[in-house]
């Protein structure tokens, strides 16, 4: 079997590899037609190569510093106009940034005034999901929450108790509102948790209507369950029909961290 | 041999222009026919390298990949200039015929007989010859020109056997 084209080419130009370079050699060393082709294939190299140096200029003097030097003297950058619009665009991102980290910042009255400022267009503030990892801790102003097919409020004492003021509204979330600082909210799937700070709080509930079932427990007790249109107990009620609940203070000694939670709400 | 990392960046491109910038040049002329062009390219190659800041991984199919696209810019803008010198020539103004063969066995001139030829290739044709007669190797000359690396050798041997026909065609035996 003869040599290809491609590996007498390969052969003369050194682009074999090792091992199809010694089969080329040993075959090429008992092949005379291949030794012929080879010879012809090289010497048509070495003719037109002569052939082509007749194309040639002298070589310019470059030096390659000189290269570096007007590569770096010609880099683009960005021109005026271009830089004045990244700046823009750069101290907008930074605006941003900022007023995120107010908003977010614990007790910051950021909040507030987002909420009253929506409010006053007409608006309300979209309430957080009642889903896991849907909730973003307010400062204490307040939270709002889907009350899907259940929603359990779990108060925590706080070291002077506080009071709640239950009312049912025709929105279509559970609003929970309480002063700067009262608080910090909590939550999870179907799950309010409210851990009430040092000072005495009153707290306002609203419930929507529509919502099919909601618990409000302090620590393991459960003060109130709205479901359906019923709510029970129908304790005392307030001067505009608000169902008035005591959240207990936190009895001595009992750490407020404790997890006095139920973990499944009682059903009926 | 020093360790590649230890190099500073520039020292590579120092290193690589000395190696590069004459084969570079050369390719550039013989393809383009013009000492000043090739020269301009050649350096503008260099100039964009260092201003990539680093090596490619294979910084000499890079080079000549960038030397022929600035080439072809080139080429578009001398195009585009002559069609609006010389209106009433039209498509033919970027491209001049090769000469006859009567008038290049007048002239005499090699330059002039080994051009025509060249000019008779293919382009791709063209370009794989010249590369090869400036030592690139295969796996350059494959990734410069975007074929198959496998083929290549074949490839040569067809486009220096068609230049020779070409020539001898032209001008006879050389």
């Amino acid at each position: 079997m003869h040599l290809d084209e491609e590996e007498i080419q390969r052969h003369l130009d050194g682009e074999l590899p090792p091992p199809a370079e010694l089969r080329c050699r040993e075959h090429l060393a008992e092949c005379a037609d291949c030794r012929r082709r080879l010879a012809d294939a090289e010497r048509e190299e070495r003719e037109v190569e002569t052939l082509l140096h007749a194309l040639d200029d002298p070589l310019p003097r470059i030096e390659a510093e000189a290269l570096a030097a007007r590569a770096v003297a010609t880099t683009p950058g960005p021109r005026f106009g271009e830089l004045t619009w990244v700046r823009r665009a750069a101290a907008i991102l930074l605006a941003i940034g900022i007023a995120g980290v107010a908003y977010a910042l614990p007790g910051s009255p950021a909040q507030k005034w987002v909420h009253a400022f929506v409010e006053k267009l007409g608006g309300r503030p979209e309430p957080h999901r009642n889903g896991p990892n849907s909730y973003r801790p307010p400062s204490g102003a307040g939270i709002s929450v889907f009350p899907d097919q259940m929603l359990v409020i779990v108060f925590r004492s706080g070291r002077h108790g506080g009071r709640v003021a239950v009312s049912l509204t025709d929105n279509r979330e559970v609003e929970v509102q309480a002063p700067p600082g009262a608080a910090t909210y909590a939550s999870a799937a179907g799950r309010l948790t409210i851990e009430i700070g040092d000072a005495p709080a009153v707290f306002e509930i609203r419930i929507p209507r529509s919502a099919p079932r909601v618990e409000v427990w302090a620590d393991s007790d459960r003060l109130l369950l709205k479901e359906g249109p019923r709510v029970t107990p129908d304790g005392a009620r307030g001067a505009a029909g608000e169902y008035l609940l005591q959240l207990p203070p936190r009895a001595p000694g009992s750490s407020g961290s404790a997890p006095r939670i139920p973990q499944k709400s009682p059903g009926p | 041999m020093e360790p590649e990392q230890t190099r500073s960046f520039h020292d590579q491109f120092v290193e690589l222009f000395q190696a590069h910038f004459p084969r570079i040049f050369r390719y550039v002329d013989r393809l383009s026919g013009e000492a000043e062009t090739a020269a301009d390219v050649a350096q503008e190659a260099f100039v964009r390298l260092y201003q990539r800041g680093s090596l490619p991984d294979a910084p000499e199919a890079w080079l000549i990949s960038v030397a022929m696209n600035l080439l072809r810019n080139t080429r578009s803008t001398q195009s585009r200039r002559l069609r609006l010198l010389t209106p009433a020539r039209g498509e033919s103004a970027h491209s001049d015929p090769a000469p006859a063969p009567d008038e290049l066995a007048e002239a005499g001139d090699s330059r002039l007989r080994v051009r025509a030829a060249l000019d008779r290739m293919s382009e791709k044709e063209r370009r794989m010859l010249l590369l090869r007669a400036e030592d690139y190797r295969y796996k350059d000359i494959a990734a410069a020109l975007g074929v198959n690396e496998a083929s290549i050798g074949v490839l040569l041997a067809r486009a220096r056997r068609r230049f020779r026909e070409i020539y001898e065609e032209l001008h006879g035996a050389p």
